[in-house]
């Protein structure tokens, strides 16, 4: 069965997943708004940039956000000076990594959705006396809610199965920054197959459902679009 | 009064208003596809921030570019019904038609008024997605006369619909119109909806107000090219008078003059509206006897247009204060002699009836 290691390390990748895609989520929509509406010459430029994370491997990724970590790198020296802790080998120094690591997954469906819901409500809205919070609470929500439930669940999905960043800037601390990939990569290691079997069917079995509601969500689209 | 002096330069386009329209009653924005008219209202509305310039509504300033001001569109209560509904698949009929007030406070309509006059009761408790195209106008209009507004923006609301649902829909929309003591601008290419709806109008073209006025004189006014043409038009005020032979009854206009009509037409209708083609109305001399013409009215020639490239001419006609227009060939008038001051009869051979309640 599961031990005590294997918990924490479940544990752990869930706190992660839930972390990063709250965060990715506030993030994420003006980002997602502003690439959906910009005519702005940078757009191009930030698009290729919020998609590096598909092509990269994580590694790479990995490498230079711990090199940015470093308390000589850029990132470090700035907590440093705000007198903050360090985030390389910490709980915290994960989230950013897997912030960066999905924010395609985050960013590409909100875009789509904002792009598909187009000016027209909000300006019909604005007629109406909306301003833009308004507007954004009572219009832009409720019509997006399935892209925005899409980019959570592919958020969270993708967070689960982080490998190569964690392994880079978290290292590999049992009950810190131990996730589940890692713990399966060391049971491996240790020719513990059983233990490697159980917490990799777990993460299979919960990848797959979790896409599987996203592919009934997008097929329920127009019946709960009109609700 | 309303007063737009705006410029709005588009990438290849450039609208240039510079107008005063009485503050009250429905000015119709009249002129062909892509002559600015919907820019005019996005404008007006404040949808376009490119736009410069100064906008005044009843005293209240809109927007103001020598002093900055500009106030943004939730802001300035200007109820607005496009061309295509747009209302909001995740809200009710009541959700839809109260979204307004939620953000502005109600204003002077009452709900079940707009709710009555636009016959919305039974739909209420249907998804807004199922509702048909002349329905869910409706309730796009319901929604911006509860929004509170001090101007109604209307652009081309039943261009998107059929014939039927247009049919049936004119009628609501005059009777809504007359809930709120609020000036509505109404765009439209169509003659017939300016006719039915129009106090005042504005006629446009390439991105400019060509004239404004009463709508019962913009139309007879030979300086306005739209008086101009081969499919000019002159239109004319009275009321249903009934029967006046067997099968026949006749509209009286307001100068008195009578109109006949086919029966069943102008019963008990009180306010009529009479648009006349200029092509249906041909002159002679002397009064013609034996003719299947009914509507034979001695006229005054008033002023004859010069003629068009085509060799026709614009005629207006003085019929005891109704002025009316007659479309000829210039041969014609040579023939006839027409000159401003000469007596003649104009014959009538058809009269479009658009009413009132």
């Amino acid at each position: 069965m599961f031990q005590p290691t294997d918990l924490q390390a479940l544990a752990i990748t869930f706190k992660l997943a839930a972390y990063s895609t709250i965060l990715l989520l506030i993030l994420g929509a003006p980002l997602a708004w502003w690439l959906a509406n910009s005519k702005s010459k940078l757009r191009p430029v930030v698009e290729a940039l919020v998609a590096l994370p598909l092509v990269l491997p994580p590694t790479v990724l990995g490498f230079y956000l711990l090199i940015a970590l470093s308390p000589n790198g850029f990132l470090g020296q700035s907590l440093e000076f705000l007198g903050l802790p360090g985030l390389a080998f910490t709980f915290p120094g994960l989230v950013l990594g897997s912030v960066i690591y999905s924010l395609p997954f985050v960013v590409q469906p909100l875009r789509n959705a904002f792009f598909a819901l187009g000016r027209r409500p909000l300006e019909v809205s604005a007629t109406l006396g909306a301003g833009q919070m308004a507007s954004f609470y009572y219009v832009v929500l409720p019509m997006t809610r399935l892209g925005f439930l899409s980019a959570a669940v592919l958020g969270f999905a993708h967070t689960l199965g982080e490998f190569g960043v964690v392994l880079m800037i978290g290292g590999n601390i049992p009950g810190e920054t131990q996730v589940v990939s890692i713990a399966i990569y060391e049971h491996v290691e240790a020719l513990a197959y059983a233990e490697a079997h159980l917490m990799a069917g777990l993460l299979l079995g919960i990848s797959f459902l979790v896409l599987l509601l996203v592919n009934l969500l997008n097929r329920r689209h127009s019946l709960v679009g009109s609700q | 009064m309303i007063v737009i002096r705006s410029t709005l330069q588009l990438s290849d386009f450039k609208l240039d208003i510079d107008i005063e329209l009485p503050g009250r009653g429905v000015t119709v924005v009249f002129g062909p596809s892509g002559c600015g008219k919907t820019s005019l209202l996005r404008t007006v509305s404040g949808l376009e921030p490119r736009a410069i310039g100064r906008l005044t509504i009843n005293g209240q300033i809109w927007q103001d570019h020598a002093t900055g001001r500009w106030l943004p569109a939730h802001q300035r209560g200007a109820g607005f019904v496009f061309q295509q509904p747009g209302l909001f698949p995740h809200l009710s009929v009541l959700g839809n038609l109260l979204f307004g007030q939620r953000r502005r406070g109600a204003g002077q309509l009452d709900q079940s008024a707009v709710i009555n006059t636009l016959e919305l009761d039974h739909l209420m408790d249907r998804p807004v997605t199922e509702l048909s195209g002349g329905e869910q106008q409706r309730v796009a209009l319901g929604r911006a006369l509860l929004s509170n507004p001090r101007l109604l923006l209307l652009d081309e609301p039943l261009a998107a619909l059929d014939a039927h649902s247009k049919y049936k829909l004119i009628p609501l929309i005059e009777n809504a119109l007359q809930l709120l003591d609020i000036p509505a601008l109404y765009v439209t290419h169509s003659s017939d909806e300016l006719v039915r709806l129009a106090d005042h109008v504005a006629l446009m073209e390439n991105g400019k107000v060509t004239a404004t006025g009463p709508v019962l004189e913009v139309f007879s006014n030979l300086d306005n090219p739209i008086a101009n043409v081969d499919d000019s038009f002159s239109v004319l005020r009275g009321a249903g008078v009934g029967e006046q032979s067997p099968g026949l009854e006749a509209v009286c206009t307001d100068r008195g003059n009578l109109f006949y009509v086919p029966q069943g037409s102008v019963a008990g209708v009180h306010q009529v509206r009479l648009k006349v083609q200029a092509r249906d109305v041909s002159l002679t001399l002397e009064k013609p006897i034996k003719t299947s013409i009914l509507n034979i009215l001695p006229a005054i020639v008033e002023e004859v247009s010069n003629p068009s490239s085509l060799g026709n001419c614009t005629v207006k006609l003085d019929l005891n204060g109704d002025k009316l227009l007659a479309r000829i060939s210039d041969f014609s008038r040579q023939q006839l002699g027409v000159e401003p001051g000469l007596h003649l009869f104009a014959q009538v051979k058809a009269v479009a009836l658009l009413q009132s309640n």
